[in-house]
Order: structure tokens, then C-alpha cells, then sequence
């Protein structure tokens, strides 16, 4: 009996060994991705964060905290950077939660021409961000741009968009919150995964929209709220182009975000070791900001099948 | 009796129709008005696209373009080289977009299908970096690049990290949407001797082309609204791209919005169009997907 398996028997572990043989080489782009584009970088971010580098030191000098000392007690910069970047992502983060979500729900009724909607809102998540800023900028124009045109047309007074230090980044995270298309589509997926069943259930119950909102819809989505909260927040805490090409982080600092005072010590003033610091703290706030609201997450996080 | 019961349920079905037809109804108005507010800066920079600049400071500000003027364009285009822009960003977004897709395609496929030693901790780490902005590495990569392998001025250090898995983002939307696919095609398949290789090209591959074409959208998108690091990246005019080209434009001309408003409609077109193409695949993969959990 025996002597009719061991054939059987080698095929089996030739199989399972050729079958972990490719998936290494199905992975093996993927890991070097992930060594020395994702996890190595990282590592050396916080290396060169004690080191100087650059200007004044053509190849890196160790000198201990010495940055992050400068980060924290002379630098004039830092501090308002993180409150402007701050700042940004809670307009940004939140207002395009609340559009895309409530896109997502009038899209997710049955009604004529829903392609056509969902194309449109769609829309500007493709178009270039360089060009979206640039034609935003004429957008915010102080004189002859179209919302002062509307202001004044509504008989009030002109406002400096992009050049008054309390309106630039309200500015900015409106054109975000434009930008957020790609939520919208997330979130429909969602609603259509939502149980029609709960719904009926409810109408039964003699629920009307808003309770089925409330108590229906919202625990339903929770995990995809909280994977576009997660990524909006991700996404927003980087954002550097609308500082790169229209303010200039200005005016004064007041668009000065983390990521653009990086980009210019590293690329601006040369200071590479210096830039690294403010990466690994950079880095930390966001691990921070992910490490709350996955801790928070599980209080008003609702899977199917907890109850 | 009986006769009353069925008048009453008549009477609240009716009711509920027309209370669903007007709730359609206001649907559809709140939509249009959201759309049309959506797409106002669009057709604004459009319409400005199309004027003189005069006509762009007039007040009251007209909504629609007294002449059309098309031409616009062609005079831009004689300090804003599009097609060569064009050409440089598509020498970049063409090759990252098929190795990317490729890449991740190859990752999904292995993390949704084949039994292998070590699979948790890759997977781990894989969806990890998904969570680590690409900001904080920018320093350390662009010192690689440059001092290390020496790749300055070169669209190489841009196209060459898409060969590396394409995204932990994309890896992961591969690996839902082959999960989502029956394995008895699979099985089906070993019995008649095909290899996991055989499998993924004869048998996968065709099954997620919604997902890859997702996939490559999602990169075509990213990689169009990189400015960053193509910035810090390319520095010969020779080799700019649109994003490059346009901010150039934009700092030199300052105040030429009807020319500025040409380029930046020229820069939309691209996107629109790839968008377009893909669009029907495109949210149908998505909601394929099942961006579940």
C-alpha cells in the first residue's frame, strides 16, 4: 500500500515548495520596494536627524540632539508649521468627509443619470494638482476673480484669499474638500454593501429618514468612515503643492506647511540633516494622530456580527 | 369589509409613491445645484480661457465668452510647448503606470492566492507602509537617487520605485479582488497540471482587468499630480514636464490669466480624457472591490 503514495507524496511538497518558490518571485519587486524605498528610508530619517549634512558640512557630522534642540527652542518656523499643517487637516479632513459622504448618499438613491453625477464629482480628483491651484488662484483673485465678483455682486466686501493670513488656509482646504472625489467613490461603495434588509426593517419600524441615517446608515459605515478619515488625514497632513506654486507658505508664515519648511531647508538652504529632523518629527505626529484614532476607533467602530 | 382594507392599502401605496417620486425629485435638484457648483471653477477658468484680457477685468464679469477665442491657445502654445511637456510626462507615467500595475498585480496575487512561509509579516508590512506618508522618506530617497546612484536631472528615480510593487494601496485593491474570485477556477485548473504562474496568466489576469485598470488609473493620478518630486528631481528645462512647464509659465507670465487659464485647460485634457476612457471600469472595480474593511 504504502509503496503506491510516495510519489503522490513528493509531488505534494514539489507542489507546496514551487508554490512558495513563486510567490517569492511574485514578491520579490514588492520587497525591495518595501527594504529600500519604504522601511530603510525611514531608518535612515532618523539617523540623519543627528547628523549635519549639507551646507557648512559636505559630508555628515554627527552632532547628537543638536537638532531637534534647534527644531524646538530657535527655530521660528517650526512650531507655526505644525500648527498651520494642523490647522489645514481638520478644514480639510473633516469638510470633505462630510461633502463625500453626503454626495455618496444622494448618489446611492435611485435616480436618472447617476453615471453622469457620479462623473462629475469625480472630476476634479483627476485633474492635475498643479493646474487645480494655478486655476484657483485666478479663482480667489482680489480683484477680478470669481468669488470676489460674487462677494461684491452680494454687496459685500472684496476678500484677499490667498494673501490675508486668516483666510489662506480656509482657502486652501475648500479647494480640498473640491479635490475629494475620490472619497466619494469609496463611500459609495460602502452604502451599496449596506444590508437593504435593516433598511426595510427600520421603514417597518416607522423610522424616518433621518432616524435611518442615524441609526442604520452611519453605524454601517463606520469602518469605511474611519478608512477615509484615516486617508484623508494622511493625505492632508502632506500637503505641499498649493504652498510650492501659489503662497510661497505665505503670507508671513501662515501657509508654512511641515512639509514645505522640509523642502526648503532641504532643497532651498541645503541643510539635509536639519530636513531629516523635521521628517522624523513630522513622521511621529502623523503615528500619533493614527496610533488615537485607531485606539478611539474601536468604541464607535461597528462590524457586522459584533451585536 | 374586505373592500375597505384594499382601498386603505391602495391609498398608502399610492401615497408612498408619490412621496418616493418627490423625494427623486429633490434628489435630483439638490444633485444638479452640487454639480453645477462643482463644475462652476472649472468652466471658469475655462471661459477665461477663451477671452481677451480685457474682457477678463470687465465689470460685471460675463459668464459666457463674448467671442470665442480659440485662438488663445495657439498663441499660448508658443511659450507653453505643450506636446513637448505632454511627451516628457507621458516618458514618465507610461512605464511607471505598466510597471506599477504589473508589480502589484504580481504582489496581490501572491498575498490573495499562494500558501508561503513568512506571508503574515510581509503582508504586515506591506499595508504598514501604506500608513507611512511618503513625505518623511523624501530626503533619505533623494539623497539615494542623486549622491547615491547618481541619477540627477533623470526620470529614472521617478519611474524606477513604480517597478517596486506600485503601492501597498494598489497591492492590497489586487489581493481584495482576487479574493473576491472563486477558487474552483483555480482548482479546476491545478487538476489539469497548470503551475500558480500558468494560473495567474491564463486565469487571474483576465478575471481582474477591472482591477488593474483601476489600478493604473490610480497610479496615472498620482503620478499626473506629482509636482514635488519631479521638482526636486528634473532640472533641465529640456526635460520638463506639464506640471513643471506650467508653474514655469505661471511664474513668468504673472498676470496673463487668459494665457495662464490655456495652459491650465491644455493640462486638464489628459486626465479628462484617460478618465473618461477608463470611467466605466473604473467605479465598477471599486465597488467590486468591496472596500469592505
Amino acid at each position: 500500500m504504502l509503496s503506491r503514495h510516495p510519489g503522490t507524496v513528493r509531488t505534494r511538497t514539489h507542489m507546496i515548495k514551487m508554490e512558495s518558490r513563486t510567490a517569492y518571485l511574485c514578491l520579490i519587486p514588492s520587497i525591495i520596494g518595501l527594504i529600500f524605498l519604504t522601511y530603510l528610508p525611514l531608518i535612515s530619517v532618523f539617523i540623519l536627524g543627528f547628523f549635519k549634512w549639507g551646507k557648512g558640512a559636505p559630508s555628515p557630522v554627527f552632532v547628537g540632539t543638536q537638532n531637534y534642540i534647534r527644531l524646538f527652542t530657535t527655530d521660528p518656523f517650526f512650531m507655526d508649521s505644525i500648527g498651520v499643517t494642523i490647522w489645514f487637516s481638520v478644514l480639510a479632513v473633516i469638510g470633505s468627509l462630510i461633502y463625500s459622504l453626503y454626495i455618496a448618499m444622494l448618489l446611492n438613491r435611485k435616480i436618472p443619470a447617476r453615471g453622469f453625477f457620479r462623473a462629475v464629482f469625480y472630476l476634479p480628483y483627476v485633474l492635475p494638482a498643479m493646474a487645480v491651484y494655478i486655476g484657483w488662484s485666478w479663482l480667489y483673485e482680489a480683484n477680478f476673480g470669481l468669488f470676489n465678483f460674487l462677494l461684491s455682486a452680494a454687496g459685500q466686501k472684496k476678500l484677499l484669499f490667498l494673501a490675508d493670513s486668516n483666510l489662506v488656509v480656509p482657502s486652501l482646504a475648500l479647494i480640498a474638500v473640491w479635490l475629494s472625489g475620490n472619497l466619494i467613490v469609496i463611500f459609495l461603495a460602502g452604502l451599496q454593501n449596506v444590508p437593504r434588509v435593516y433598511h426595510d426593517a427600520a421603514e417597518i419600524d416607522g423610522a424616518n429618514s433621518f432616524q435611518r441615517f442615524r441609526h442604520v446608515t452611519l453605524p454601517c459605515m463606520t469602518p469605511i468612515i474611519f478608512y477615509n478619515l484615516l486617508m484623508a488625514l494622511i493625505t492632508n497632513m502632506q500637503i505641499v503643492t498649493p504652498a510650492l506654486v501659489l503662497t510661497n507658505g505665505g503670507p508671513g508664515n501662515s501657509s508654512s506647511f511641515i512639509t514645505y519648511l522640509m523642502y526648503r531647508y532641504a532643497f532651498i538652504s541645503n541643510q539635509l540633516g536639519y530636513a531629516c529632523s523635521i521628517s522624523f518629527v513630522f513622521f511621529l505626529i502623523i503615528a500619533i494622530f493614527t496610533i488615537i484614532l485607531f485606539i478611539t476607533s474601536k468604541s464607535w467602530i461597528f462590524y457586522e456580527g459584533d451585536a | 369589509m374586505p373592500g375597505n382594507t384594499t382601498t386603505l392599502q391602495g391609498r398608502t401605496v399610492a401615497s408612498r409613491r408619490r412621496q418616493e417620486k418627490a423625494g427623486k425629485a429633490a434628489t435630483l435638484i439638490i444633485l444638479s445645484f452640487l454639480a453645477a457648483l462643482v463644475l462652476l471653477p472649472i468652466w471658469w477658468m475655462f471661459r477665461s480661457s477663451l477671452m481677451t484680457n480685457a474682457e477678463l477685468y470687465a465689470y460685471p464679469p460675463r459668464f459666457f465668452p463674448g467671442r470665442w477665442l480659440f485662438g488663445n491657445y495657439a498663441a499660448t502654445m508658443e511659450f507653453f510647448p505643450f506636446w513637448k511637456y505632454f511627451k516628457n510626462t507621458m516618458t514618465i507615467i507610461v512605464p511607471a503606470v505598466l510597471g506599477g500595475t504589473a508589480t502589484a498585480t504580481l504582489a496581490g496575487y501572491a498575498f490573495a492566492r499562494l500558501h508561503f512561509p513568512g506571508k503574515k509579516l510581509l503582508f504586515t508590512l506591506c499595508v504598514g507602509s501604506m500608513l507611512l506618508p511618503t513625505m518623511v522618506t523624501l530626503v533619505p530617497l533623494y539623497i539615494m537617487w542623486t549622491r547615491g546612484l547618481g541619477l540627477a536631472d533623470s526620470y529614472l528615480p521617478l519611474i524606477l520605485p513604480y517597478f517596486c510593487g506600485g503601492g501597498a494601496f494598489n497591492i492590497f485593491l489586487i489581493r481584495q479582488f482576487i479574493k473576491s474570485i472563486p477558487r474552483e477556477m483555480d482548482e479546476a485548473a491545478t487538476i489539469d497540471g497548470a503551475g500558480p504562474f500558468r494560473i495567474l496568466v491564463s486565469i487571474i489576469v483576465p478575471a481582474i482587468k477591472p482591477a488593474m485598470i483601476v489600478v493604473s488609473l490610480l497610479l496615472f493620478i498620482f503620478l499626473w499630480n506629482d509636482l514635488l518630486q519631479q521638482l526636486i528631481y528634473i532640472n533641465s528645462q529640456s526635460k520638463f514636464t506639464i506640471a513643471l512647464g506650467l508653474a514655469q509659465f505661471k511664474g513668468s507670465l504673472g498676470t496673463d490669466w487668459s494665457k495662464i487659464m490655456s495652459a491650465t485647460c491644455m493640462a486638464f485634457v489628459p486626465g479628462i480624457v484617460f478618465y473618461l476612457i477608463g470611467q466605466r471600469h473604473f467605479v465598477e472595480g471599486i465597488v467590486m472591490t468591496g472596500m469592505k474593511n
